[in-house]
């Protein structure tokens, strides 16, 4: 196993890329029943409103945003040539994506808490 | 290097495996007495004559130029020729050497560079040469070497190969060695067949396969950049037709001195 900055971006993103994969069936499952009828999709969209989904939807948040980032981040490299630069930019995707998932996780947290 | 550390004593910790006896690795110490400007292949020769004999690597040259002993030192892959054991031990007087990793382990040091071979021969990384072939000399331009990148440094040691993570899971991709010298050819303005490395190297198992880990630039002890030229050969592959055409234009021109 060889170890660094690089590897952890890929296993970060990865990890994100098959998350967002599994999300999306979820997401398929509560969307999909609008064509169901109107009981089978608020029941649906009650079933994904628990304290738990609240939860997963924080780490949903920091996928997307992680995966996104770093995507743009090895776009940049691409199109300019910014290969020195991959560290700095891996810990500034990190850095990003670590505040703006406390940002909006704490958003959703405070909503939940506040019985919204 | 100081008085104090000449008298240092540091362990060095290495991986040891014989396919005939042992099942699996083990990690065997050693503690030798630092020499002024020792490098880690000069511990290894120290092991080698005065505790260990059977302690086994492969190495050349000793400066840097062969490529023959590229191991795994600390967690990196780097060649033991060039790497001083100063610099290996300052933390707590050990250093842990293994074998490149991601390759089959004939014994200790000494890996299995088959795949390495094979994937580099699909490139075809010899230069196709252009019919009109001057009397004296290839001439280039100071902005063609430039865009090289001093890949023709390369010394195929194996140490960008065996960091790439992609190649621990798929041993069909190219890998980092090779790509760095198809693009060598690719952008070499006497080699003839850009289009049809560019068409080798877009495969499934090419430029595509590649996840820009990085690994490869942090680990080439001669501080080429693989990736760099993955990114190069991916757009220049987009292309290919146009980039033939204008090949075969500039070497019209390769036996004329450059115009400044």
């Amino acid at each position: 196993m060889y170890k660094s900055t690089g590897f952890i971006s890929w296993l970060l993103r990865r990890i994100s890329g098959v998350a967002l994969v599994l999300y999306l069936f979820m997401h398929l499952w509560v969307i999909g029943a609008a064509n169901s009828g109107v009981d089978t999709f608020n029941s649906r969209l009650d079933a994904v409103q628990t304290p738990l989904f609240k939860v997963l939807e924080v780490a949903l948040l920091a996928a997307v945003v992680y995966h996104g980032l770093d995507g743009i981040r090895l776009l940049l490299i691409h199109y300019f040539d910014l290969t020195e630069y991959r560290k700095s930019m891996f810990w500034a995707v990190f850095i990003l994506s670590a505040i703006l998932t406390l940002i909006g996780g704490g958003a959703i947290l405070l909503i939940m808490a506040n019985g919204g | 290097m100081s008085n104090k550390d000449i008298q240092r004593t540091v362990t060095v910790s290495i991986q040891r495996f014989n396919p005939d006896v042992d099942k699996k690795p083990y990690m065997q110490d050693y503690k030798i007495k630092m020499r002024p400007g020792m490098t880690i292949l000069d511990a290894l020769h120290e092991i080698k004559t005065h505790q260990d004999g059977t302690v086994t690597y492969r190495r050349s040259c000793r400066h840097g130029i062969c490529g023959s002993c590229a191991m795994h030192i600390n967690g990196r892959n780097t060649l033991a020729c060039k790497t001083p054991i100063i610099n290996e031990v300052e933390k707590d007087d050990r250093v842990t050497i293994g074998p490149l990793p991601y390759l089959p382990v004939i014994k200790d040091m000494v890996v299995d560079r088959t795949s390495f071979w094979e994937q580099y021969l699909r490139v075809k990384p010899w230069l196709i040469p252009p019919d009109n072939i001057p009397e004296l000399e290839f001439r280039m331009s100071q902005e063609e070497v430039k865009a090289l990148h001093d890949a023709e440094a390369c010394i195929m040691c194996g140490a960008c190969y065996s960091s790439c993570a992609v190649i621990g899971m798929n041993k069909k991709y190219l890998g980092p060695h090779a790509l760095l010298k198809a693009f060598l050819r690719v952008l070499d303005p006497r080699d003839t067949a850009p289009s049809e490395r560019l068409e080798i190297v877009s495969q499934a198992d090419g430029v595509a396969r590649c996840h820009t880990i990085f690994n490869c630039i942090d680990a080439c002890p001669k501080g080429l950049n693989p990736t760099q030229a993955i990114e190069t050969l991916r757009k220049l592959a987009q292309k290919r037709q146009k980039y033939e055409e204008a090949k075969r234009e500039r070497q019209k021109h390769l036996n004329e001195p450059i115009p400044s």
